[in-house]
This record gives C-alpha cells, sequence and structure tokens, in this order.
C-alpha cells in the first residue's frame, strides 16, 4: 500500500531571503490571488504543477528547493 | 475577507432574499386560493417569472457590487499612496479581483454539493408523488431544492475558502 504524501513548501522562509518579499508582490509574480499564496503558505492547498514551476521560477530557484514531499505510512 | 468570499456572501444574500419571497408569494396565494394546487400552469408562470427575477436580480447586485468593490480599492489605494495615480488604481482593482487555479477549484468542488442537493430535491420530489401528494408540492419541492443547491453551492464555497481544500 502507498504511504501518504504530504506536500510542504518553503514560500515563507524564501520571500523572506528574497528581500523580505511581500505576499502580494509574489502573487503578482505568479498570477494568483494573495489568498492562494496565504492558502499555500499556510499548507491549505497545493498549487498544480503549473503554479508550482511559476512560484520557483519567481524566486529564480528550482521547483526542488520551493516544495518538498514527506511520506506517512510505510510502503508496501 | 478575500474577494471571492465577499461576491460568494453577495450572491447568497440575494438568493436567499429571492428564495424567501418566493416562499412567502406562493403561500400567501395559496392560502388566499388565487393560486389553486391544481392550476399548474399558474404555478409554472409564477416560478419563471420568479426565475426571470433572479436572473435580473442576480446582475444587478454583482453589478452594484463590484462598483463598490472597485471604489472602496480605489480609496484604499489613495490612502495608502496619495500620489497613486488612474494607473496604479486600475492595477489595485485588477489584483483585487484576480481569479486563479484555486478559485476555480473551489467553485468546481462546491457545485458538487449543489448538485447533490438539486438531485435529493428531484428524488424527494419523486417520493412526494408516491405518497399521493399533488403534483404542484414535487414541483414546489424542486424549485426549493435548486434554490437550496445554489445556497449550499454559496456554504460550500465559504468553507472552502475558510477551512481550505
Amino acid at each position: 500500500m502507498q504511504g501518504k504524501l504530504r506536500v510542504r513548501n518553503n514560500i515563507r522562509k524564501l520571500r523572506f531571503f528574497a528581500g523580505e518579499m511581500t505576499q502580494q508582490e509574489l502573487a503578482e509574480k505568479a498570477g494568483v490571488s494573495r489568498q492562494t499564496i496565504i492558502a499555500m503558505e499556510a499548507d491549505k492547498y497545493s498549487p498544480s504543477l503549473e503554479l508550482a514551476f511559476r512560484i520557483a521560477l519567481a524566486f529564480g530557484v528550482s521547483i526542488t528547493e520551493v516544495f518538498e514531499c514527506e511520506t506517512t505510512g510505510a510502503n508496501t | 475577507m478575500s474577494y471571492q468570499e465577499k461576491k460568494t456572501i453577495t450572491s447568497l444574500v440575494s438568493g436567499l432574499v429571492l428564495m424567501v419571497a418566493y416562499a412567502v408569494n406562493a403561500w400567501l396565494r395559496y392560502r388566499a386560493g388565487t393560486a389553486p394546487a391544481a392550476d399548474l400552469t399558474l404555478w409554472a408562470g409564477l416560478m419563471l417569472r420568479y426565475i426571470g427575477l433572479g436572473i435580473i436580480v442576480t446582475i444587478l447586485v454583482q453589478i452594484l457590487f463590484h462598483i463598490l468593490l472597485s471604489v472602496g480599492v480605489a480609496v484604499k489605494a489613495k490612502i495608502r499612496d496619495a500620489d497613486c495615480d488612474d494607473k496604479g488604481i486600475e492595477r489595485s482593482i485588477k489584483q483585487e479581483m484576480v481569479e486563479d487555479e484555486r478559485d476555480k477549484l473551489i467553485q468546481l468542488k462546491s457545485l458538487r454539493s449543489g448538485f447533490i442537493m438539486a438531485g435529493m430535491g428531484f428524488f424527494f420530489a419523486l417520493i412526494s408523488l408516491l405518497l399521493g401528494h399533488p403534483p404542484v408540492v414535487m414541483l414546489n419541492i424542486m424549485f426549493f431544492s435548486f434554490y437550496a443547491g445554489s445556497l449550499l453551492e454559496g456554504l460550500a464555497q465559504l468553507y472552502y475558502y475558510r477551512k481550505g481544500l
């Protein structure tokens, strides 16, 4: 049986290292609403692959630096 | 509160007002005897009038809501930055009203709740016929279930916006 996959992100940390980029600025760069950025930071929304790439591009880093996944439960 | 939440609440309130207006109107007509249960043509006409009224009210309320929201955003932008020009204000309004993939996903998920409610209404309408109630009861159950479905859709949207997907 597959374990449960949980996608986490480092958006808050990356915003800080990008000169304390605001949620609104990131939202504008990624073409989404500020509420979507807030939901992602609170782990309440997992973005589509396209949006994930757009966020990574906004920070100028690779997608794996923005998103990471952790599995819970054993993979059998 | 986000733009989408405000828009949903506006739709919910206008939908609720229309549903109550129909219920009161239908009940008063039925009690006064001007809308007998057997006269299905009259009931169909009444429902169609409310559907038309619903469309007009929804359009007007949404126009009014967007005007007020735009004014609010413009005032906020001016307070934040007194030198903000028209283009800056226009940009702020566009940013406020942006609709993205999360909004579309929430709409789809809540639409499912609305369809379930409408489907249940159809089911109960058929049951009412089986129990020997007049066809007008069936018609009204179906009509109310569509309204209730649209209200549930709005409530589900608010839930997903608050609690997350």
